[in-house]
């Protein structure tokens, strides 16, 4: 997917993703979008290639008495993206923070 | 199967995934169910940094996330068949008829004007038709014959698909010319014929390339178009287009450029 074609809420998620944001709701709240429009997102980047999905380790979830969960990482392609992206959108860097580790 | 969670979602969070997940095609479903019953999950045993955020707040995310695997299912599955094509078609040619019934008045006036017309309509069909099989279609070699089934299914979908066509000529070669009919009744006589004849044209070439570039199997569009060897290998190996069928009946084999060994496109199906 071009850059050109990629709009400012499609963006501003790819670029939570580059900043190591995994999760769905994890990208809503540190984007502020609503979550119908997080994941049809995530579902088309998906589709597009420039995101990929996983379920995390077992190991880790039973560690932690939760349930699996589904999480999202940027491709290689999708990095290409976002870099031009975020050219288009200067100020898309502003609008997500760094994950705290 | 789907592994259970810690503790139970509530009752409402229940019933509107066991409600929604009826929209999600079958083969996703269980994934779908998952991945969503876990995000639930989290959102009511986390804490959001968001004052006030509830599970509730997941739910058009759930709907939009089921509705938008709907019509990705039903996008895919009719994406370049050939029903698409003839609807998209059906759905041109009214829309070529609203200018001429807006013109027209009313339905009987439509209808007389269409009458009136009808003669002039087959000999430019007649006209056409000829002129475009005579140099527009091609052959496709087969390197296994074809069974008799798909092949006569392509000779439907290519004689509905010229029908269409030509109609939408003649009908938007109306709709050009009918505006000006009453102050310039000779003028629109002399183009309407020669719009409908250069639309018709266009539109055959069109159906042929559109029915070249299809399974013979099937008739879904052939997509990937990949380059196989390069021009200076034309006289020693192959220089062609390879276009697969999604469904895996086949690939359609296009040499660049034509030579007395190998004149038209291949079709080699799967075994």
């Amino acid at each position: 997917m071009a850059a050109q074609r990629l709009s400012h809420t499609t963006a501003l998620i790819l670029k939570a993703l580059s900043l190591n944001y995994r999760f769905g709701f994890e990208i809503m709240e540190v984007t502020g979008l609503p979550s119908g429009t997080v994941y049809p997102a995530l579902r088309r980047l998906e589709r597009d290639k420039l995101v990929q999905s996983d379920w995390e380790p077992e190991a880790e979830a039973i560690e932690h008495a939760r349930p699996m969960r589904r999480y999202y990482q940027i491709t290689k392609a999708g990095k290409t993206v976002v870099l031009s992206a975020t050219e288009r959108y200067p100020l898309l860097a502003r609008f997500v923070p760094e994950k705290q580790a | 199967m789907i592994p259970s969670l810690p503790s139970p979602l509530p009752v409402l969070d229940r019933a509107l995934l066991h409600l929604v997940c009826r929209l999600v095609p079958l083969a996703e479903r269980p994934d779908w169910l998952r991945c969503w019953q876990a995000e639930l999950w989290h959102r009511h045993h986390l804490r959001s940094t968001e004052p006030g955020s509830t599970a509730i707040d997941l739910y058009p995310g759930l709907v939009r996330d089921a509705l938008w695997l709907y019509t990705e299912s039903i996008h895919m599955a009719l994406e370049g068949t050939a029903l698409l094509c003839i609807e998209l078609l059906a759905a041109i040619l009214l829309f070529a008829i609203v200018p001429l019934f807006a013109l027209s008045g009313s339905g009987h006036a439509l209808l007389g004007l269409l009458m009136f017309n009808a003669d002039r309509f087959l000999c430019g069909a007649v006209l056409v038709t000829l002129v475009s099989f005579a140099t527009g279609s091609r052959t496709v070699e087969h390197e296994s014959p074809a069974s008799l089934a798909p092949r006569f299914r392509a000779q439907i979908f290519l004689a509905a698909k010229l029908v269409l066509v030509l109609t939408i000529a003649f009908l938007l070669s109306l709709d050009l010319t009918q505006p000006f009919h009453t102050a310039h009744p000779f003028t629109a006589e002399i183009l309407q014929p020669q719009f409908f004849v250069f639309m018709a044209l266009l539109g055959l070439r069109w159906n042929f390339q559109d029915q070249d570039n299809r399974c013979k199997h099937c008739l879904r569009e052939l997509a990937t178009p990949e380059q196989v060897g390069r021009p200076s290998w034309n006289f020693l190996y192959s220089n062609s287009t390879e276009l697969l069928c999604k469904d895996g009946h086949g690939l359609l084999s296009v040499p660049e450029i034509e030579t007395s060994w190998r004149q038209s496109s291949r079709w080699i199906a799967s075994s």
